[in-house]
């Protein structure tokens, strides 16, 4: 009876200790991201979201399972495919769930660590927080956070795989969003020919040389280097689309001077990443340069010859990183 | 063996227990939001001093930053305080805390919302997950403040208003500090009382927020100042 009674207490002692670690986060698998040395430190604040296999795992499912929008037809790929830096071509505007349409063109997603705004007014401050605005805007998710988490608890792979990344398997908000910030972090992209080139492992052709110099003089101030984008506000000139009235950056501060500043895009694998600009006006990449090349843009055009234009182009087309796009870590999850 | 076994677990559990047991306090606020006295409860029809008609569907807002002070220095600040009340809910409204057994304490400081720092500071649970339905989601921002009912002055359809005040940037940052007198009891009441809010409001012109602005602001100071401590 004694014999037994001890083996009862010392299997709950160790159940109990089990669970303490396990609470504790062990079991789970921490993931120290590569992050290129020549870059600054990050803004994301990791020790809040300390990456570990299992989160990472949780976020490319959900960021991969239509089960977030309120008819289970769309999911984040849908507008953010991995083989296109992570936005999709065949639209100028973003689609939705039932064929509607947004009212802006969904943007790429790499090296959002080190992003400070996010969407096109940077109405989003951190990017935990971005997944809210497409899960709850009617032409796109049209869902609630709130009826995401009701939709996944109790479906038993969402059980597991939340336990897994948390130590519980229960749905909230705050996992939900950390995980799909966990996945999306992971996507660097850092392995272009200009990186090789910077980092002095390849060289570029006459050429891609003359596209950069060109491209250091007239567009660097606002696709500043290495991320190709000073993660601010600009105002590029593109006239108003009477049909969109969008002000950009003005509809969220209110402030005149920010009307029709929009987040400037970063270049990295800009060559898939078409169509351009915050509503998708411009099919091909020639389009944006003669845009620029034209009086239009800010009263300050930039005298490129037809030479240069190219030149600029094929220094433009060294941005992509195939590694990046074929990466089969951001692709569908098959298990 | 089964002593043994007793005084292995015992080693474990004793910090805990001296922990639950520790030296502290317990106090409690029980916040009672009401309309010149009366008690407010959702739905409830209430009758302004003017005799025209009123009813809350939905109360709920953040009390943030609680900070316990004596003669002007603090002696007690909550670590995580983040608290959000809700009339659907009884037990929100008791706010209960555990202070070191030797702070005396004269008055309380707290925010009537979420501070910006915590608005910039990523997903959170608890009170504070956007499950919560008290985060805007196509403008990152808590809401401090949501008060939707009907209001017999109000012009809108059906008379019904809706109030979402919140807002952390510049030039619209919405949440208030508050600052009370209390005793030092075991449990204090804490009226919230709607009345100055209802009279400030221009009904006519502005009986829907729903974003950041300088009215959200205003508001939002007139509600700072309806808080009322009571021994009972």
């Amino acid at each position: 009876m004694r014999i037994k009674n001890f083996q009862f207490l010392l299997l709950f002692f160790t159940a109990f200790c089990l669970l303490a670690a396990a609470r504790a986060g062990w079991g789970s698998d921490p993931v120290e991201l590569d992050f290129p040395k020549n870059w600054p430190q990050p803004t994301y604040d990791f020790s809040k979201n300390p990456l570990t296999r299992e989160g990472i795992e949780l976020g490319r499912r959900l960021f991969y399972d239509p089960i977030l929008s309120r008819d289970s037809t769309v999911s984040c790929a849908s507008c953010h495919l991995s083989f296109t830096a992570f936005t999709h071509v065949d639209h100028a505007l973003s689609h939705g769930i039932e064929d509607r349409i947004g009212t802006r063109n969904s943007p790429t997603l790499m090296n959002l660590a080190w992003a400070k705004h996010f969407m096109w007014d940077g109405a989003i401050n951190h990017l935990d927080f971005q997944a809210l605005a497409p899960i709850s805007h009617p032409s796109e998710m049209d869902n609630s956070i709130e009826k995401v988490v009701r939709k996944m608890q109790p479906k038993p792979v969402y059980r597991a795989l939340f336990f897994n990344a948390f130590a519980d398997s229960t749905a909230t908000g705050e996992r939900v969003l950390k995980a799909i910030s966990q996945f999306e972090l992971t996507l660097i992209s850092a392995n272009s020919k200009y990186d090789r080139m910077v980092l002095g492992t390849e060289i570029f052709n006459q050429q891609e040389k003359n596209g950069y110099a060109i491209f250091q003089k007239n567009c660097a101030p606002c696709h500043a280097e290495p991320f190709f984008t000073n993660h601010d506000f600009e105002k590029n000139g593109l006239p108003l689309d009477t049909f969109l009235k969008d002000f950009g950056r003005m509809n969220i501060t209110k402030l005149a001077s920010d009307s029709l500043k929009f987040k400037v895009p970063t270049l990295r694998n800009i060559e898939f990443s078409y169509p351009y600009m915050h509503d998708g006006r411009f099919r091909k990449l020639r389009e944006v340069v003669n845009f620029y090349a034209s009086t239009a843009a800010t009263g300050q055009k930039i005298e490129l010859s037809p030479n240069e234009k190219v030149d600029l182009v094929a220094f433009l087309l060294t941005l992509t990183d195939r590694e990046f796009l074929f990466n089969p870590a951001f692709s569908f999850p098959k298990n | 063996m089964f002593r043994f076994a007793f005084q292995v677990i015992g080693m474990f559990c004793l910090p805990l227990f001296l922990q639950a047991q520790g030296t502290e306090k317990p106090f409690s606020l029980h916040f009672q939001p009401v309309f010149q006295q009366q008690k407010i409860a959702l739905d409830k029809p209430l009758k302004t001093s003017g005799g025209d008609s009123l009813a809350l569907h939905e109360l709920r807002f953040y009390l943030t930053n609680f900070v316990f002070l004596k003669n002007g220095a603090v002696v007690f600040a909550e670590k995580n305080s983040h608290h959000l009340l809700d009339l659907e809910d009884e037990n929100s409204l008791v706010l209960k805390f555990q202070l070191p057994e030797n702070a005396g304490f004269d008055s309380l400081k707290f925010d009537l919302g979420v501070d910006s720092l915590t608005n910039l500071s990523g997903a959170m649970g608890g009170d504070l997950d956007p499950t919560r339905g008290m985060f805007w989601t196509w403008q990152s921002g808590y809401i401090n403040f949501k008060m939707e009912g009907f209001f017999e002055k109000c012009p809108a359809r059906n008379h019904e208003f809706q109030f979402h005040l919140g807002g952390y940037l510049p030039p619209f940052p919405t949440a208030q500090k508050v600052f009370l007198p209390v005793l030092e009891k075991e449990k204090m009441r804490v009226d919230f009382d709607l009345a100055s809010f209802f009279e400030k409001i221009d009904w006519p012109k502005k009986h829907n927020i729903m974003s950041p602005c300088a009215e959200a602001v205003e508001n939002s100071r007139v509600l700072a100042k309806s808080f009322s401590v009571h021994a009972n």
